[in-house]
This record gives structure tokens, sequence and C-alpha cells, in this order.
């Protein structure tokens, strides 16, 4: 069966389900009574499980319908929920997000099996059910079915070879089958016996027989059902199955309750009367029947299976092959847009048309005079602001997709390091571009491992100093103009300002001279230098030194920066500040020795006329004194390597420019006004050694300008 | 099939012929994107010597390199005849080089490239991957890789 277009909805629906179980396990953990959450992840599992069954991912299924099994018993109050339990259903969890990202790669699900898993579910649940259902229930079931299914299959793929469409009615009964359904007749309720046929187009023909249970058993009991509900579900039928039900509704009600399923073709069956032949000379009809059908059953189905096993894998194979040789994800990645988005858009474009509509009217009658067309020029200009911020929104996801699995990952840090404490999040529902929001994943879990491997300090000692034994992580995340910082916090023991200095110096790093003259936050910020950690003790969490400027270079690669507040004794803020957009800014276009450059708006905070007076010297460098703070003056004309078109006797025009707390003047010959601009990268071959200049815009008149990144400068 | 195997027979490969000077080079053709008229190009700022800046090629930000300042000649002369030849080595990553004049496209058979003689090693000709003939002039085939590389 092809299924590959439903691949991306599987895995997206898969990503859900997995987040929704990690939840409801953290909440579980901490009330393990909650029965709402028990049922709900039972829900999720079954999905998952249907879902992966559907997908004709086996190893997957199993796995899912072990961890269904565990709650199946639990939500029917015969286990109790442990803290081991937690632990094994954590790590199923993780073996399923593997499936889910190796079938992201190759679409197939790879050969792990994760016994060891499956064997301590298994165990559990012995366990666990051990002491109110002495004999193990699972292994009896299982024996059984393995005794039931030869002989349902001979009797289905028998049923297939007869042309009928009754296929019911050479449906082999039991005898404890046929004594239920005599009971039933003997209560008053009815039995029917009927065979539905699922459309020969249906792909999830197993949901659909799923359904079609499901509806049955709303409006009474299935007795039997061929083939067992077991191998319909994993979709081991063709495009029939036969049940027989026992009810109070009539035929008609079930009839109807069976085709409102959709894809379903048609369904055929009857009323069983407690006087029918079906039910009082089963035996001697089966008997005849049964050697007839079993003869021709092995003619039938012994080729039948093979085909089927070699040819699917081997498909499987091969694709699988394929992919992998592509070595990259066979999905796609996408943006799941609210549709409110969408019609802003929509209703953007039409404006835009109906403007240009008009534009085009006016040419035509330009000699009416121009008055009416700059209106049009200005109509078109908000039409098109305003289309390019909504465009721009589209891209924007929550950085809940990121931050969501961090909980987890706290708890199971606080295990393995015996550390007890909470994460607390804001702001999971700060938008981001949806590139951004894909990269700082990382970056934001290296910050919360060091938070609680170095910021927090062990339980015992937290409580010698005062503080409240469960040390707290926090992850605020908001938006601050055209930026979204994303804080992590903790209360831990700060940064020991004397220690990294000690570190620096013992390492090489600065030499003693150079670490007097230091200020506080300068050695702060040799954390971020590669390879530079003072956990005394290299753990496996965190501390092999590669954190910090990884952080630190990744964030900057995103156009963002990275700055740490601390207070020893109180804890850490590592703050990280990410632009909202990295395509359109708006900016001001300055000019320099005749060239034209552009400056992020969003980093620039006034402009400003400085006479050549006000200009103060602190060693040797030029600095202004403006409004109760020193800001160094930064001549553009020599960092470009041009010649100011300015008279040196004139006033200064300065642009401001702010990078955290941080200042800078930048000073230029001329102001050209704001504009909105569309980012272009330089291309790989030029290589700009300062970094100084981010990238490139066409202005309106197709000309080049450059983007000038006041962050270098400050 | 058969017209495969003619092809593969003939091995020929198709050069643009470019002045430079007073010496004539060759540029594979298949890297060649397009050639378009010396336009005005924005100079940025402490990048490598030979880059001139970037231009605007059709809403695409394009850097353009002085093929004259990697082989270590004086400084471009623009004239009417002035070209700039996009060339695109690899996907999404257009490169310009400034060239003094465009003048022919000739084929080549592969077989009459002549390989360059080591022993006559100058500094520039490691840019040049081979000598090809058409009538009584030779041409240095430019080995694009080397000339874009750092």
């Amino acid at each position: 069966m092809d299924v590959s277009q439903y691949l991306e909805i599987f895995l997206d629906e898969t990503s859900e389900h997995l987040q929704s179980l990690s939840d409801q396990l953290m909440i579980l953990e901490n009330e393990p009574e909650n029965e709402d959450t028990i049922n709900e992840i039972f829900r999720a599992a079954h999905s998952l499980k249907g879902m992966a069954g559907t997908m004709g991912y086996k190893r997957m299924q199993n796995l899912t319908h072990d961890m269904e099994n565990v709650f199946s018993e639990v939500r029917n109050g015969k286990m109790k929920v442990s803290s081991h339990l937690i632990d094994v259903l954590f790590q199923a969890l993780d073996a399923l997000e593997e499936y889910k990202n190796t079938i992201q790669e190759t679409q197939d699900e790879g050969t792990n099996d994760n016994e060891a898993i499956i064997k301590e579910l298994q165990q559990i649940l012995d366990e666990g059910t051990g002491a109110s259902a002495p004999e193990a229930a699972p292994a009896d079931s299982a024996k059984e079915k393995a005794e039931e299914k030869p002989q349902e299959e001979a009797a289905a793929d028998a049923a297939g070879s007869d042309d009928g469409d009754q296929k019911w009615k050479s449906v082999k009964l039991q005898e404890h089958e046929i004594g239920v359904m005599k009971e039933a007749l003997g209560k008053g309720m009815h039995v029917y016996g009927c065979t539905v046929y699922v459309q020969e187009t249906c792909i999830l023909k197993a949901a659909r027989a799923f359904l079609v249970f499901k509806a049955l058993e709303e409006l009474g009991e299935i007795i039997v059902s061929v083939p067992s509900a077991q191998d319909i579900e994993d979709e081991h039928f063709d495009f029939d199955f036969s049940v027989f039900v026992v009810s109070e509704s009539s035929f008609d009600q079930v009839k109807s309750a069976i085709m409102s399923v959709s894809e379903i073709d048609r369904m055929v069956g009857e009323e069983i009367k407690a006087n029918s032949a079906f039910l009082a000379g089963a035996g001697a009809e089966e008997a005849s029947e049964a050697d007839s059908e079993s003869a021709k059953a092995s003619e039938e189905t012994a080729p039948v299976p093979v085909q089927q096993t070699t040819t699917a894998p081997a498909a499987q194979q091969t694709t699988g092959k394929k992919n992998q040789n592509a070595g990259k994800p066979v999905v796609n990645r996408t943006v799941r847009v609210d549709i409110e988005k969408l019609d802003v858009l929509m209703n953007l474009v039409s404006e835009l048309i109906i403007a240009k509509n008009s534009i085009v009217s006016f040419s035509n009658a330009v000699s009416e005079g121009t008055n009416g067309f700059n209106e049009q020029i200005e109509y078109l200009e908000s039409v098109t602001t305003n289309l390019h911020e909504s465009v721009m929104k589209v891209r924007m996801v929550p950085i809940e997709s990121v931050v969501n699995k961090f909980p987890r990952m706290i708890r199971d840090l606080s295990k393995k390091l015996n550390k007890k404490m909470e994460l607390f999040m804001t702001g999971e529902e700060t938008e981001l571009d949806r590139t951004v929001v894909d990269e700082i994943g990382d970056p934001l879990m290296h910050l919360l491992r060091n938070s609680a491997d170095h910021g927090l300090e062990p339980n015992d000692f937290r409580v010698q100093n005062g503080k409240p034994e469960v040390g707290s992580i926090f992850l605020d995340a908001y938006q601050d103009g055209n930026n979204v910082v994303i804080e992590v916090r903790d209360d831990g023991r700060g940064i020991d300002v004397a220690a990294v200095k000690a570190k620096a110096i013992e390492r090489g790093t600065i030499t003693p001279e150079q670490a007097e003259n230091m200020s506080d936050k300068e050695i702060i910020d040799l954390l971020f230098l590669p390879s530079f950690s003072t956990a005394k003790v290299v753990s496996d969490v965190s501390g092999r030194g590669v954190g910090l400027d990884v952080v630190k270079s990744k964030i900057e690669a995103l156009g963002g920066d990275v700055s740490v507040k601390t207070k020893l004794g109180e804890g850490s803020t590592f703050a990280i500040r990410l632009p909202l957009t990295l395509a359109i800014i708006q900016a001001l276009m300055v000019s320099v020795g005749g060239e034209k450059y552009a400056i992020s708006l969003g980093s620039i905070q006034t402009i400003e006329n400085i006479t050549n007076d006000d200009i103060k010297y602190v060693e040797a460098n030029e600095v202004i004194h403006l409004r109760g703070s020193v800001i160094p003056l930064v001549r553009l004309d020599q960092i470009l390597g041009v010649e100011s078109q300015r008279n040196p006797e004139d006033d200064l025009i300065v642009a401001i420019v702010k990078k955290g707390d941080a200042l800078a003047g930048l000073v230029v010959d001329e102001l050209l006004g704001q504009q909105e601009i569309v980012i272009k990268s330089l291309g790989k071959y030029i290589n700009c050694s300062s970094r100084l200049i981010s990238g490139a815009t066409i202005l309106g008149d197709g000309e080049v300008a450059l983007i000038i990144d006041a962050n270098v400068l400050i | 099939m058969d017209e495969l195997k003619a092809i593969g027979e003939y091995d020929t490969t198709q050069y643009i012929v470019i002045d430079i000077g007073d010496e004539q080079y060759g540029i594979d053709i298949k890297f060649v994107e397009n050639i378009v008229r010396m336009q005005s190009i924005t100079r940025v700022p402490n990048v490598q010597e030979y880059f001139k800046g970037v231009i605007n090629l059709r809403g695409e930000v394009v850097p353009v390199m002085s093929l004259r300042k990697k082989l270590n000649l004086e400084d471009d002369e623009i004239t009417n005849k002035t070209r700039i030849i996009i060339i695109k080595l690899e996907a999404n990553a257009p490169i310009g080089v400034i060239v003094d004049e465009v003048k022919e496209v000739v084929t080549l058979e592969n077989s009459s490239v002549d390989s360059v003689s080591r022993s006559s090693q100058k500094d520039e000709i490691s840019y040049i991957n081979g000598i090809g003939k058409t009538g009584d002039t030779l041409i240095s085939l430019l080995d694009l890789n080397m000339i874009i590389a750092e």
C-alpha cells in the first residue's frame, strides 16, 4: 500500500501525540492518581498505535501496543504508577521519537526493535497485575490467539474464494460463540451476521474497519469477527470482513450505523433467528464445508502470504536505500498556518490589485492632474507594507514547539545530577521566524543544562545557605521592539568572577596585568571563548567546555547576541536577543563618502547633531557626553575606507546605536531617510573580514546598498 | 544511443573567448550563466582586493571580481567593450568576472588542448589548466575553480 502521501500528516500527528504523551507523563509523575491524565495517555498511546499500524510501521506499533497495555491496566486500577514505570515509559517515548526521526529521514522505521524496553514493560505489566490476576493474562490470551488464528485465517481465506457476497455464512463458529448467541437470543436480543465491504480505493481501511467496530459497539456487542480484530487493526484483510453482533437494535439500525462510516462500499447480512440452521446445524454444516474449504484454502492461501511478505519488505528496502542515499529528510519542512493569517494575506493581495488597477486608470487619464496619483502611490505603499508584514507573520511560529521539550529534559537532569530542581516557563507563545525557531533549540538546551549543572548548587548546600532546597530555573521569552528576548535564569550560585579570572590566567587566556584592568563584565565574557569551562568536575551533562562558545556563535549566526548578568550567590541570567525576522527590516539609509549604507533601525536609538566642541577624548578615543552617558564615537568614513564629503568644521551627524546596555555613536555624512529593505546575502565568495557588512539590499533605483551591522562596532 | 556515442567520440568543449590585455583566455561555456554590460558596482569595504564589489543582477546581489587583479595585471580600464561574465560553479552562488572584451565562442576538441607545461610556471599560470588553439591564436583556458577560490 502506498502511504507516502500520508507520511507528512503521520509525522505531524506523531509529533503531537509524543509531545502530549510527554506532557501528560510529567503530570502523572506528580499526580499518579490523576485519572484524566491516565485516560489522556491511554488515548494518545492508542492513537499512535493505530497510526503506526496503518502506516505499516510494525516495530513502532509493537512498542506503543505494550505501552497501551500497561496503561490499560493502570486505567482499570489494577496497577499503580511507580516512578520506575515512568522512567521506562520515558525511555519508550525516546525510542518512539527515534522511530519518528528515522522515518522522517528514510521513510522507513529502521531495524531497532527496542526489545529491552518492551521486555521491561512486559515485566512491569506482569509484576503489576500479578497480585490481582495470578495467571499471566497476556501470555494466555496470546496462546489463545495463536490457536484461533490458523482456523480463522483458513476460514477467512476460504470465504474469500466463495463467490457469494454473504461471506459471513461460511464463517466457522466456535462452540462458545454459538453459546453466547443462543444466550442473547434467549434474553430477547437480536443476533446479526453480516459482511462489510470497504471500498477498494480506500487507503486507511484499518481505520474504516475500526470505525465500523466502534459504531457496532455502540449498538451492541461484537461476538465474532473474521479476520480477528487484531488482524483487522494490522490491516491483514482484503476489502471485507465479517462480524457477528448481538444487539437490541433492529437490523436496519445496525446497517445504517455501518453505512454511516465513509468509504464503506456495502454491507450484506441478516438476522440469525433462534431456529436458524446456522446455529442449530452449525456442526454438521461446517464439517462438510470445512473439509472442502480447507482443501481449497490450502491451495489458495499458501502462495498468497508468501508473496506478500516477500514483496513488501523488498519494496521497503529499496525505497529505504534510495532515500538514505539522498541523505536528507524525505519530508519537507512545513509551517502550519493559522487560517486567519492567510485570510489577511488574501485580503491584502486583493487590495494590491485594486491599487494597481487604479494606478493603471490614472496613467490613462494623467492629464487631469497629479494629486490623485500621489494618493494612489501612498495607498499602494501602505498595502505593500502590510502585505510584507503579514507574509512575515505567516513565517512566524511560536517557540512553544522548541521549549516544550525542556520540562522533560530538566526532569531527567534532575535525576541524573541528583539535584532537586524545577523549571518555570513563560512566554512560550512568543513568535519567531520559523528558521530561527528551528535553530534556537540547541543553544537554549545548552544554557539550561549549564544552569542545572553549574548554576544550581547541590541541595544540601542550598539549605545551608538559607535557600529553598529545590532549585529554580526560569525560561522567559518576550518580545522587545523588533527583537525577541529569551532569558534563562537560575537562582543558583551565580558566576564567581574571581574564579573565572583565575582560570583565565591559569590557561593563559589573559595575563595577570590584563586581568587587573578588566571589568567584571569583560571577565564574564571570557566564558564565551572556545574551550573555557569553569566546572571543577567535568560531568556527563556539561562542563566539557564546548558550551557557551557554541551558544554564542549559533546565536550570532542567527543575527542575535547573548549577554549575561550574574550576582554571586543569587544566580545568573543568560539573555538571548534575536531579531524578529531575517528577511526584511526597517532601516535608516545614510551616506558616507558618497556611498549609501543601511543601518537597521532596530539598533538605532537616537540621531544627534554634535558640534566639534562636544567631542572629548578618553584614552585618545573620541567620545561624546550625552544625557549622562559617555558614548564612544565611531567614524564610519575611516572604518569603511572612504573620504568624508563633509566639511570638518561642520557639526557632526551621529546615529546613536545600542546593543544591550552598550552604546556607540556612528558618525555619518548625511541622513537619507527611513526605508524598508530586503536583506540579500553577499554570497559566499566575498570575505568581509570584520563582519561589518552583514548583507546588501537593492534600492528603488536598482542600486545596491550595503547593510552595516552596528553590533560589530560597539 | 547513437547520438550519445557520436558526442562521446568527438569529445569537444565549447569555450567563450575573452580578451584581457593582449592575451586571449577561454572560459568553459557550461559554467557561464550570463554576460552583461558593465554597470555600476557597489564597493564593499574590507574585502579581498580583487573584489570590485557587488552588482544588482535582476534583483539578485552578485559579487564581482576583477580578473585582471586576480592575474596580477594592472587595474581594469572600463571601455564600451568591457563585460561582466556571470559564472555559476554551483547552484545559488553566482559570481561576476570583469573582462576587457568578449570575442567569440569556439569549439575545441579535447584532444587538441595542450596541458600546461609545469616547467614554465609563472605565478599566474596556476589559474590555467590548458592551452587551446584556433587557427594561429592560442587560448589559455581558465581554471575557474582556481580563479574563484581564495
